[in-house]
């Protein structure tokens, strides 16, 4: 029988030591995941790329369509997933106003829902089912200097960052735009 | 015997009604299918329009226009090609009336919360007479976003011109052929 010798006192140092070597791999390991989710949420967040809805209007897109807005270039670009890009050129963008809108979350299916709650009950809901949004409307022209204007509804505190950037790589502001280029629309009248 | 014949009066009878219906209709797309259209910038004279709603009207107008197939083409503002078409009408739109509603207002109460819309529309030629004027209303009063009082705006524009009755391109077309080589350009005016 072949025993080793193995002094008790050191087996709870060695236990403390591995357990500390775990929590510092945990650590790391969190860290670098952190760090990693950063850097790939990053670009969603800076000015320069943003997801929108095109309300209306932008060549080669369908109404109420969803994508990307971004600053590729010398160009604003709208991208859906899965199609191809729609572009227009910075330059060519004559006017750019901000607004802001509120609207009824839930679409048609919530306005069914909402009609079927008794009592009138979906008209209470209605008071708290809406979301206040940021609104971009861009003047623009086609190679055949043709008028165009486009609207993209933008997440709220987004839209001003992206004005900005864009007036800094040459699109034109008139003097309205530049004035107001906050125009609340739906608050306006709520307000009433 | 008796009832062939009645079979055949009716459907006789069927195809004149159908004839005597359809005929005029064709008629008047075939005129007017005959101009060109080039929509103007919305005019919002005094009004205080927001730019994404003056924007939303033209580009809608544009839509509905090319859906009704009422003209050859439709242009936008500025585009150069316009000076290539011969018959060719522009579409003013002056604001007139806004009322700025909300869609949560609506929401919640059914009979509040319109917008409402109001506007002149005028058919001119180049040389500025005056086609057609029509004052054209765009609602929204229970379902939807305030900026689909443009859309229902345009349509009812583009069922204004439709429904009315347009003259024949009467203008002297002018076809300019150049010398070959000589100083003198010869101007030949043809009228149709």
């Amino acid at each position: 029988m072949n025993y080793t010798d193995v002094p008790c006192y050191r087996r709870p140092n060695d236990r403390v030591l591995g357990g500390r070597l775990f929590g510092a791999f945990l650590v790391l390991l969190i860290a670098s995941g952190t760090a990693a989710r950063a850097q790939g949420a990053s670009p969603s967040n800076s000015p320069l790329s943003m997801p929108a809805t095109n309300l209306l209007g932008f060549a080669g897109v369908r109404d109420n369509a969803k994508g990307t807005l971004s600053i590729e270039g010398d160009a604003l670009q709208f991208q859906q997933s899965g199609k191809p890009p729609a572009q227009v050129k910075i330059t060519s963008i004559q006017d750019l106003v901000l607004g802001e809108e509120s609207k009824q979350v839930g679409g048609t299916p919530m306005t069914i829902g909402k009609a079927a709650v008794p009592f009138g009950g979906g008209r209470a809901v209605s008071l708290f089912a809406h979301k206040k949004y940021e609104t971009l409307t861009l003047e623009y022209l086609d190679s055949d200097g043709g008028f165009h204007g486009a609207i993209f509804q933008l997440n709220k505190g987004q839209a001003e960052g992206f004005r900005s950037e864009l007036i800094n790589k040459g699109a034109r502001v008139s003097d309205t735009g530049a004035e107001s280029t906050k125009q609340t629309v739906e608050a306006a009248s709520e307000n009433k | 015997m008796k009832t062939s014949k009645r079979t055949l009066l009716m459907v006789s009878a069927v195809a004149f009604g159908i004839l005597a219906v359809a005929h005029p209709l064709a008629v008047s797309a075939e005129t007017a299918a005959r101009w060109s259209a080039q929509i103007a910038k919305v005019d919002a004279g005094e009004i205080n329009l927001a730019p994404s709603f003056q924007i939303a009207i033209y580009e809608h107008l544009l839509d509905e226009l090319s859906k009704t197939k009422q003209f050859k083409t439709v242009l936008r503002d500025g585009d150069r090609n316009a000076s290539n078409v011969a018959d060719l009408l522009i579409l003013k739109t002056t604001v007139e009336k806004y009322t700025a509603g909300s869609e949560t207002r609506r929401a919640v109460t059914t009979v509040s919360g319109a917008t409402k819309l109001t506007v002149r529309t005028q058919l001119c030629t180049r040389d500025g007479k005056i086609l057609l004027e029509r004052t054209v209303n765009g609602n929204v009063r229970f379902m939807g976003s305030n900026l689909r009082a443009t859309h229902n705006l345009a349509r009812n524009v583009a069922k204004a011109i439709k429904k009315s009755f347009l003259p024949e391109p009467a203008s002297p077309s002018l076809s300019k052929e150049m010398g070959s080589g000589l100083s003198d350009d010869i101007v030949v005016v043809e009228f149709r």
